[in-house]
């Protein structure tokens, strides 16, 4: 006969298995350090790569009064507060990609920590 | 009311029955209507300012995830932008690189409200979004709309700019370029729209997450209102070109909206509300209990018109079966 306890808790677990399980289980086979560093780094690129761009626009907005400037311009001042600015939009961006990926983290290996009980749950049905 | 739950419960029905078909369909429509839109209000190219070419499009989006659409219509747009102007295009398309790079990454699931909120402010109701959203989305769905906004107006001011760049020569690439940068930036309503919206998306999220009755259509009023005083208060104080009219107008359409995502996702009866309180070993559980609002089924009668069964003899109605019958 049809245990329909059981059924319920099949459809859930599969249905989780299907769709968040998979993502879930590819962030929990790292460890923590690992994953959340790996995601910093993807978010530094990011970060460069729309910094670089930004400041090519802003170049090339600026273009005439740049070339008309540049001779006496403070090249090494320019520098430097171009550099703290990438630094601080990067580190900025970091600080909000640590954090989102942190919660992340902990909610993937919760969510599989529930899955893994309700997958006991089945096992000691089907062992009755 | 009974009427519209039935026809929400066979909604429910037909979609999960379905749902293998619907969703393509529903795709299908989605991108229908974000490449038609596209191609009215830009139409610059008139190589894919084609229904044919529209609908191939569309058609592969309706096979393919929800965020393929995005892609799609960033792609129309740029090649419109390319159309009317290089100096247009490179901006829009930085503009996609740098929310794809940097918000994108993080929250896929909301990635069509960048498509929604261009399609809802060209059809007159961008109010209903940011009620909509807090009620269904998180307050990261804020930045969603802000982003949509953004894009909504870059399209809007490079549009009206179109004649400007028609008129300027080829070769002055820096003006062409600074124009179009001007006439985005320079977009008071735009920040006026963006902080509105964002705010109306936090305040409907927090209060449609307190656990007090009524929360939902609190929520939803006390949105819709916040997002007029805030979209008045900015219009005054920014000098940015918004129309009375059309805030309250909004407002109101945007109050219906809330009203109806309600009813669809969280039709719940207060009246019918439980308290409870119990214990374990550990703790003391305070529980309120609100029970949805649902309609029962209705349940198929089949009547028997068969003449020959109808004058079968009845069995008696006290029979004693042995064990091995029940079996």
């Amino acid at each position: 006969m049809v245990d329909q306890e059981r059924v319920i808790l099949m459809t859930k677990l599969a249905s989780f298995e299907k769709h968040e399980g998979r993502k879930n289980m590819s962030i929990v086979n790292y460890f923590r350090s690992d994953y959340i560093g790996f995601q910093i780094l993807k978010a530094i690129v990011a970060a460069t790569l729309s910094f670089a761009m930004l400041l090519a626009v802003y170049l090339f907005y600026n273009f005439e009064n740049l070339m008309a400037d540049i001779y006496k311009m403070d090249l090494l001042e320019t520098g430097k507060s171009l550099i703290i600015t990438y630094l601080c939009a990067v580190g900025g961006y970091v600080v909000i990609a640590y954090f989102v990926y942190t919660y992340r983290y902990f909610k993937a290996k919760r969510k599989l920590k529930d899955y893994y009980k309700g997958l006991r749950a089945l096992e000691n049905m089907t062992d009755k | 009311m009974s009427t519209l739950l039935e026809i929400k419960q066979h909604v429910n029905n037909f979609f999960n029955k379905y749902e293998v078909y619907i969703r393509p369909v529903l795709k299908l429509i989605l991108a229908l209507t974000a490449l038609l839109t596209i191609n009215s209000k830009l139409g610059y190219m008139q190589k894919i300012d084609n229904i044919s070419i529209v609908l191939v499009a569309a058609l592969m989006c309706s096979f393919m995830p929800l965020n393929f659409i995005v892609f799609i219509s960033a792609l129309f747009i740029v090649l419109h932008m390319y159309a009317l102007a290089l100096e247009a295009a490179i901006v829009v398309l930085v503009l996609f690189i740098v929310l794809f790079l940097l918000y994108f990454r993080f929250s896929p699931k909301d990635t069509i409200v960048v498509v929604l909120t261009p399609i809802a402010c060209m059809m007159g109701i961008p109010y209903v979004l940011p009620v909509v959203m807090g009620l269904v989305g998180g307050p990261y769905s804020a930045v969603s709309i802000g982003c949509g906004i953004v894009v909504t107006y870059a399209l809007k001011s490079v549009n009206t700019a179109a004649s400007s760049l028609g008129s300027m020569e080829t070769e002055d690439m820096a003006t062409r370029f600074r124009l179009v940068i001007d006439s985005v930036i320079d977009n008071k309503g735009m920040m006026a729209f963006i902080i509105a919206f964002a705010i109306t998306v936090v305040i409907v999220y927090l209060i449609r997450r307190l656990p007090i009755d009524y929360s939902w259509p609190i929520a939803i009023a006390a949105g819709a209102l916040a997002d007029a005083i805030i979209l008045l208060i900015c219009s005054m104080s920014m000098d940015a070109d918004i129309s009375v009219a059309g805030i309250v107008l909004g407002t109101v359409l945007a109050v219906i909206a809330g009203f109806i995502t309600q009813f669809l996702r969280f039709n719940v009866d207060y009246n019918r509300a439980e308290k409870l309180q119990f214990e374990d070993d550990e703790y003391y559980y305070y529980v309120k209990a609100v029970p949805k609002v649902t309609y029962p089924a209705s349940r198929k009668r089949v009547k028997k018109i068969n003449t020959a069964t109808a004058h079968r003899p009845q069995r008696p109605r006290h029979i004693e079966y042995d064990e091995d019958d029940e079996e």
